[in-house]
């Protein structure tokens, strides 16, 4: 790995870092997502840092390149995460159901009680 | 069970042509039987039809879906104390004289849920649906005979009635993508006694089915995907 690639990737994570940290402090991210991101981050900067390591994994695992690895890698948390997301959209999508039949049905019961007040 | 308290829970999304119908029939032909209307968020004027007319009726908030409308029908009648809730369809596909038969396997407990089919005796049922359809509903019905060694004629017939058990159950849980098949796996499932009884379905009078017939055959692999991983799934 070329020296001017390391220098451009620290800065990319560092810069990526910074906007997980800011989300986290703003309470804008749930934890059980943060930590993921939190953790992906820790990951890159430490491929980034140290390339040796990168160079003898991939080396040790049959890649041709320590960059195909790290696309392999990033692929993996991509899915990982996707799939996470999904059962917490089916999640909310179920809780909200429930919201809505059961405002549906106070509604209701509300327009009776109000139609009773005034009919006395 | 003396005079059990019978809900028809019908389901309406974009109805107000037949609506009125639908519920001054069921007023006329059996006035001992309560109903409610779930307005599905329809855009059109269902919910003025319902307000005006005084017609039994829910409002969703916003639009859920067949299978989430039916279950607001069981969670109301559950919250009222129904022994009985019979789902009927707003469109006047359904006749409301067969109440008394597919609640009778529930009164006598024979079953504790019962499906009305138009299939199960040719000659009641003026309206036998298309080839195409006879067809799915085949597949389905082989599906589940597969699993469940149940022959079930209509599995998709949305005429059906469900005893205080079963209304606890849907009241909690109610699948929403395929409900007519899922919900006959499911009670299967649950170990609950199930029956079919012969009905007259009309014909269509107004307004589209929720299964529209142009992704029917996609319908169909999802719908038998589903009950093959619901029946798969057998634990609870």
């Amino acid at each position: 790995m070329t020296i001017t690639l390391q220098l451009a990737l620290i800065g990319i994570t560092l810069i990526y870092m910074y906007f997980i940290l800011r989300s986290m402090k703003l309470k804008k991210m749930h934890p059980s997502f943060s930590i993921f991101w939190l953790f992906s981050g820790v990951v890159l900067i430490f491929l980034a840092l140290v390339p040796q390591f990168s160079e003898w994994v991939s080396y040790k695992l049959g890649f041709a390149t320590p960059s195909n690895m790290i696309f392999v890698l990033t692929i993996f948390m991509a899915f990982y995460l996707i799939f996470n997301l999904t059962i917490a959209v089916s999640k909310e999508t179920q809780k909200n159901v429930t919201l809505v039949q059961e405002i549906s049905i106070l509604k209701k019961k509300i327009a009776q009680i109000e139609n009773k007040i005034d009919n006395k | 069970m003396e005079k059990p308290k019978i809900l028809l829970i019908i389901p309406a999304y974009n109805e107000e042509e037949s609506i009125l119908r639908v519920c001054r029939e069921i007023e006329a032909v059996r006035p001992d039987i309560d109903y409610v209307v779930i307005n599905d968020g329809s855009t059109d004027n269902t919910k003025q039809v319902l307000e005006e007319n005084n017609l039994n009726h829910i409002n969703l908030v916003t639009n859920l879906g067949i299978g989430g409308a039916v279950q607001t029908g069981y969670k109301y009648a559950l919250e009222n104390g129904y022994d009985i809730a019979i789902q009927y369809d707003g469109d006047g596909q359904h006749d409301v004289n067969y109440a008394a038969n597919i609640c009778e396997p529930l009164i006598n407990g024979e079953a504790d849920f019962c499906i009305g089919s138009r299939y199960l005796d040719k000659t009641t049922s003026g309206f036998q649906s298309t080839p195409m359809r006879r067809f799915g509903k085949n597949i389905i019905s082989s599906i589940i005979n597969t699993f469940w060694k149940f022959k079930v004629t209509d599995p998709t017939s949305g005429f059906r009635a469900a005893n205080k058990k079963i209304i606890e159950k849907f009241a909690s849980d109610y699948p929403s993508d395929y409900p007519e098949p899922e919900t006959l796996v499911s009670v299967l499932k649950d170990n609950f006694k199930v029956t079919e009884v012969p009905v007259n379905m009309r014909e269509r009078e107004t307004g589209t089915s929720f299964v529209s017939i142009g992704s029917s055959s996609f319908y169909m692999i999802k719908v038998s995907l589903a009950i093959i991983l619901d029946s798969i799934f057998k634990q609870k």
